[in-house]
């Protein structure tokens, strides 16, 4: 069984591409049962999720032939979407087994998205896991692959800062109003200026708790239109500009004027009746609308939008500095996934050779029984016990070894090579192993034939239990 | 014995440290963990000078400075508990151990020697101090990292502290609380102070004791003492009247806790005709 990644992203595909690609718009679900239902008819693929985000649309798949299962996979995708294949051919990029895992791992850490450690990535990471267990395409494989990735974004987020500091304008002037303020509940905005900068500023700020924003604009019915726009902000006239400057915690100006609108007297003659509660004020216009030396008064905080892009910069400067030890993370977990899997990669030679060595013991259990039949039923009964018991034992005993040896083999050609010559030295080739059914929610490792009661990693068992 | 507690100060300072400069979990709570078992070894001190003495030590200024650590280190765990904030150990830390210093090299003299240093009223009188001292100690903590979060802000320069320090308003609140709280048990200390003075002064037994004789406004003890309280009642009426928050309420905790640390070590030792019992 083979993990098989295929995908389209904002490295390999352009916006018009990525958007007619988006199965967020049709519901993962819905494209996972139509692909599992596909899929059923070509037997291409085992387990199945779909990652889509607007910077990427993904496919991760156990299957057992790769070419066969990629070549299904893009066809689903064009039939799906509606897009020649061979247009998307070029832009899909594709990885199988540690590679691909090694992929979702980074993508889930945010090393591969376009602003590196954005949060929502691991939200989007779950959910596309959430709706495959919905449609009932997540089988021990994925699951496993999964749940390894979200160790990996969480571990990136809490041991590196990988995540930290804004990395957007309006990101950066909020986390620095929450640095001065505390959180923003109850604090009031003003946005001089009905522009769609401060617009988007003055929501960002809402969504965070502001509880009042007012507009200031010359033109009311601008302010009032830009109010109506932000949803539940009032609109000031521009005369009343000094009240509402005294009433305010956090004034963002970004208007056109030629001159500045703020000026030091202007800002310091409303911080009297404030009692030197702190104001923090965000220029974002371009020529500034508030004079430099305001600045200089105590309690007033001042940012330019160089100031603020000054510190997207740096926080920028500082993820990139974090990558090496997310990479590290990454590099760990998927050393933990890579076991894992090779463990699984034995279990049907592991299933096979106890399931040889078991019906050897019965058939010679069965001829035991035969040259028993002499005895008084008691004692018959009492020996098949006994011999029962010490050649399960003799059984377990001398697989033992084989079988830890088999679980910790190195890398994947090596685990088939060891298991192509344990199936021709003990002639299992003859008679295939059932792939197991394996338990979905501990994500795999316990395969178990029910027929034989043959277990690939037995634990001791009582003689009662037998 | 006061080494253990000194050495487990040490460790806890160096992991706090380390914790700050690199924000790593783990860390933060060995930090916090070796800090706990210090402020243990220390009870454990503690807990020996008061069996040997038969009360708690405090009548000597040394054992009087290491019952202080003790309660500034269990105050800032207090702190770090209920707001889940780490930060401020790198700061704490180094006066717990400048101070543990003293007890450490000078072993304290916890033998009751004068007869007059018994009864509530000193108690009140010591317990309201330490009480009052350790809420000083961590207001000066909080304003001088509100100030060098304030000066990263105001000078538009992002870097080290904004990251790794509480907001502005959040360190503002926590030195207002920590100021009322030390200023009424600097109040209590002072009038149990006055009250204990004059109960001495009426008491046949202190007829010979220099130190009572010396109770008055005039020892430098008692005049600092007072500056103090005039600092702290001044700040809070600057806070509450004036609008004076922020960094100009952080200058004064600073300044506050300075008075507090030159009545603490040298007048305590070298000027206090008062208080040398």
């Amino acid at each position: 069984m083979h993990l098989l990644l295929l995908g389209i992203s904002h490295r390999t595909a352009p916006i018009e591409l990525r958007e007619r690609v988006d199965f967020q718009a049709r519901g993962l679900e819905n494209a996972l049962r139509t692909l599992a239902a596909r899929s059923a008819q070509r037997a291409a693929a085992g387990e199945m999720a779909v990652l889509s985000t607007c910077n990427r649309a993904e496919l991760y798949v156990a299957c057992d032939d790769v070419e066969a299962a990629r070549a299904e996979l893009i066809a689903f995708v064009g039939a799906f979407h509606g897009v020649d294949t061979p247009a998307l051919e070029p832009h899909v990029y594709q990885a199988a087994d540690l590679e691909a895992a090694r992929h979702l791992f980074r993508v889930a850490a945010g090393l591969d998205s376009l602003v590196v450690g954005e949060p929502q990535i691991l939200g989007q990471v779950k959910e596309a896991h959430g709706a495959a267990r919905q449609a009932a395409t997540a089988g021990p494989l994925l699951n496993r692959l999964f749940h390894s990735s979200f160790a990996v974004g969480k571990r990136v987020r809490s041991e590196t800062a990988l995540g930290s500091g804004a990395v957007s304008v309006s990101y950066a002037a909020v986390a620095l109003a929450k640095k001065i303020f505390g959180n923003l509940d109850g604090r009031s905005v003003m946005v001089i200026g009905a522009g769609e900068m401060g617009k988007l500023t003055a929501q960002h700020m809402k969504s965070q708790g502001v509880r009042h924003v007012t507009i200031v604009s010359r033109t009311m019915g601008h302010a009032a239109r830009t109010a109506d726009a932000i949803g539940g902000a009032t609109a000031t006239p521009w005369d009343d500009m000094d009240a509402a400057l005294t009433a305010s915690d956090i004034v963002i100006t970004a208007t056109g004027a030629a001159a500045p609108i703020l000026t030091k007297a202007r800002i310091e003659a409303a911080m009297r009746p404030r009692r030197n509660r702190p104001l923090f004020i965000i220029d974002i216009a371009v020529p500034r609308d508030v004079e430099a030396a305001a600045a200089e008064i105590e309690d007033v905080f001042l940012y330019n939008i160089d100031d603020l892009q000054a510190s997207v910069r740096e926080n920028m400067a500082r993820r990139t500095s974090e990558v090496t030890r997310a990479e590290a993370i990454v590099d760990e977990e998927l050393d933990k996934f890579g076991s894992w899997m090779r463990a699984r990669g034995v279990i049907p030679t592991v299933v096979a050779l106890r399931q040889s060595f078991e019906s050897i013991r019965r058939a010679e259990l069965d001829r035991l029984d035969f040259k028993l039949s002499g005895l008084p039923p008691e004692a018959r009964d009492e020996a098949r016990a006994r011999v029962d018991e010490i050649t399960h034992l003799i059984i377990e005993k001398l697989l033992l070894t084989p079988t830890e040896q088999l679980k910790a083999l190195g890398d994947q050609e090596t685990a088939a090579q060891y298991a192509d010559a344990i199936a021709r030295v003990f002639g299992l080739a003859d008679s295939p192993p059932e792939r197991g059914v394996q338990d979905s929610s501990s994500g795999g490792g316990t395969t178990e034939r029910t027929a034989g009661r043959v277990q690939p990693f037995p634990r001791a068992r009582t003689r009662d239990q037998r | 014995m006061n080494f253990v507690p000194l050495a487990l100060y040490a460790a806890a300072f160096v992991a706090y440290g380390w914790h700050f400069a690199r924000r790593a979990p783990a860390v933060g709570r060995s930090a916090t963990a070796i800090l706990v078992a210090g402020v243990l070894a220390h009870t454990f001190v503690i807990g020996m000078e008061t069996m040997e003495s038969g009360q708690v030590p405090v009548g000597d200024a040394t054992a009087y400075i290491s019952m202080f650590v003790w309660l500034l280190a269990v105050a800032y765990l207090y702190t770090e508990v209920t707001t889940d904030e780490r930060a401020m150990g790198v700061f704490i830390l180094p006066l717990l151990i400048a101070l543990q210093l003293i007890p450490a090299l000078k072993p304290a003299d916890v033998e009751v020697h004068s007869p007059v240093l018994r009864g509530p009223l000193f108690g009140i009188h010591v317990s309201s101090l330490l009480l009052a001292y350790a809420s000083f100690a961590l207001a000066c903590v909080i304003g001088i990292t509100y100030v060098l979060l304030f000066k990263e802000i105001k000078a538009r320069h992002l870097g080290f502290f904004y990251a790794r320090i509480p907001s502005l308003q959040v360190l503002d609140k926590m030195n207002r609380r920590a100021i009322i709280f030390g200023w009424i048990f600097l109040t209590a200390g002072i009038l149990s102070g006055v009250a204990f003075a004059f109960e001495a002064l009426a008491h046949p037994v202190s007829a010979g004791v220099p130190q009572v004789q010396a109770m008055s406004v005039g020892d430098p003890k008692i005049i600092v003492a007072l500056v103090c309280w005039a600092v702290y009642s001044f700040e809070l009426f600057a806070a509450r009247r004036i609008g004076w928050g922020g960094r100009r309420a952080a200058y004064l905790s600073a300044l506050g806790f300075v008075i507090v640390l030159l009545n603490f070590v040298p007048i305590s030792y070298f000027f206090t005709k008062s208080h040398n019992f």
